[in-house]
């Protein structure tokens, strides 16, 4: 499967149906060719991620997937090969938690 | 879901050769674009480019430690999954050294004065940490050179080259790719070692101990080295004057503006960094975080 989504957190937040996302063709190269629209560096400071999009912890690459992400969601990190679970921060930010 | 011994056995040859080979590196010579040079800035400055010389001393000191305890992985591995993985990782050091030694010789020191020019500048306490290291890898304890190779070692590589990467990504491009491609290499090896340690706690919990231990010790030499980098480390110059002309190309890492950070400040922000994400990567993997201590 390519898109990073790999299963839905089904049941969390599904009241509205999730936005689609079409992804460019960014400058990520670290993985191969196939996946690199998946995947984007992240700019630090002043960088806004978005609805499709969530921060891997353990590699810090944006994980970008076509369906907007909700907590609960599990996706998989191929810059670094973790698998994580999507969270919500206290500020309202997704953010993955790794899972071993 | 996978389990994690399946994960361990996904990091393979043929994945690295599309990440890596055949990806981030195609088309690279020495790890940065072809042609590309250290900017004459740099070059035609005797004070930055001695400091830059020291600087890039330590990278190849740091990158031959790692490149021998990753060989010694592939000898100590307990599986052959572990073994392949460690041969890859050890094909990814030894280009870091390469590239970081090919700086030197591009910063204008003689090939037959390289070494001379690691043994002179190489931080005491770089050296120290290298040979605790090392020491564990000569043991063959493949836990003990794990957790100093891929989750101290590169760890320290991972943010120190993070920080020297926004600091030169205007400036100096050709040294910012360099880096680039050492930083993606870093990634997998967090990762690897991240999973590889918790599985062999997992199967060892009586070894937890020996892991706080390491990483007291060894931690201590990771801040040391970081002290002695910055105490020689006069204000920046050059790039600080040219981001002053162009706000836009100030180098901002972690939401600081490093320009306008002093180096005690920079050393401190580094520091704790490091120390912050040791202490995040241990916690995934069940292992309570020790504050170093001189050993």
């Amino acid at each position: 499967m390519a898109d990073p989504l790999e299963k839905d957190g089904a049941g969390v937040d599904d009241e509205q149906p999730r936005q689609r996302f079409v992804l460019d063709e960014g400058d990520f190269n670290e993985v191969p060719a196939k996946y690199r629209r998946f995947y984007r560096h992240w700019r630090g400071a002043g960088d806004q991620l978005a609805p499709n999009e969530v921060i891997c912890p353990v590699c810090k690459i944006v994980i970008r997937s076509t369906r907007e992400l909700r907590p609960g969601d599990r996706v998989y990190c191929m810059a670094c090969m973790t698998r994580l679970r999507v969270t919500r921060s206290p500020s309202g930010q997704l953010e993955g938690e790794c899972e071993y | 879901m996978r389990g994690v011994a399946d994960l361990i056995s996904s990091f393979t040859v043929q994945h690295w050769l599309e990440s890596a080979a055949q990806g981030h590196l195609l088309g690279t010579e020495h790890g940065h674009h072809a042609g590309e040079r250290e900017p004459d800035w740099l070059l035609a400055d005797g004070t930055l480019r001695a400091r830059a010389i020291e600087t890039t001393v330590q990278l190849v000191v740091a990158e031959r430690c790692a490149l021998a305890a990753s060989a010694a992985l592939v000898g100590a591995a307990p599986d052959e999954a572990s073994a392949r993985y460690f041969a890859t990782q050890t094909l990814d050091e030894a280009r870091h050294a390469e590239v970081f030694r090919q700086r030197l010789l591009d910063l204008g020191v003689a090939r037959d004065g390289v070494e001379d020019a690691v043994r002179d500048a190489a931080h005491p306490s770089l050296l120290r940490f290298a040979d605790a290291l090392l020491e564990r890898a000569d043991r063959k304890d493949f836990l003990a050179t794990l957790v100093g190779a891929n989750l101290l070692l590169d760890g320290m590589a991972f943010h120190v080259f993070e920080l020297l990467h926004a600091r030169h990504d205007a400036p100096n491009p050709k040294f910012a790719h360099t880096l680039a491609g050492a930083i993606a290499d870093e990634r997998r090896h967090l990762r690897f070692g991240e999973s590889r340690i918790a599985t062999l706690l997992r199967a060892d919990p009586a070894r937890r101990a020996d892991v706080e231990r390491l990483q007291r010790e060894l931690s201590y030499w990771v801040l040391a080295a970081l002290a002695e980098e910055f105490a020689q480390a006069p204000p920046p110059r050059a790039p600080s004057r040219r981001a002053a002309r162009d706000p836009g190309k100030r180098a901002h890492w972690q939401g600081h503006d490093l320009d306008a950070l002093a180096p005690g400040e920079l050393e401190k922000l580094l520091a704790h960094t490091v120390l912050e994400e040791f202490k995040m990567r241990l916690a995934r993997i069940g292992v309570t975080y020790q504050t170093p201590v001189r050993p």
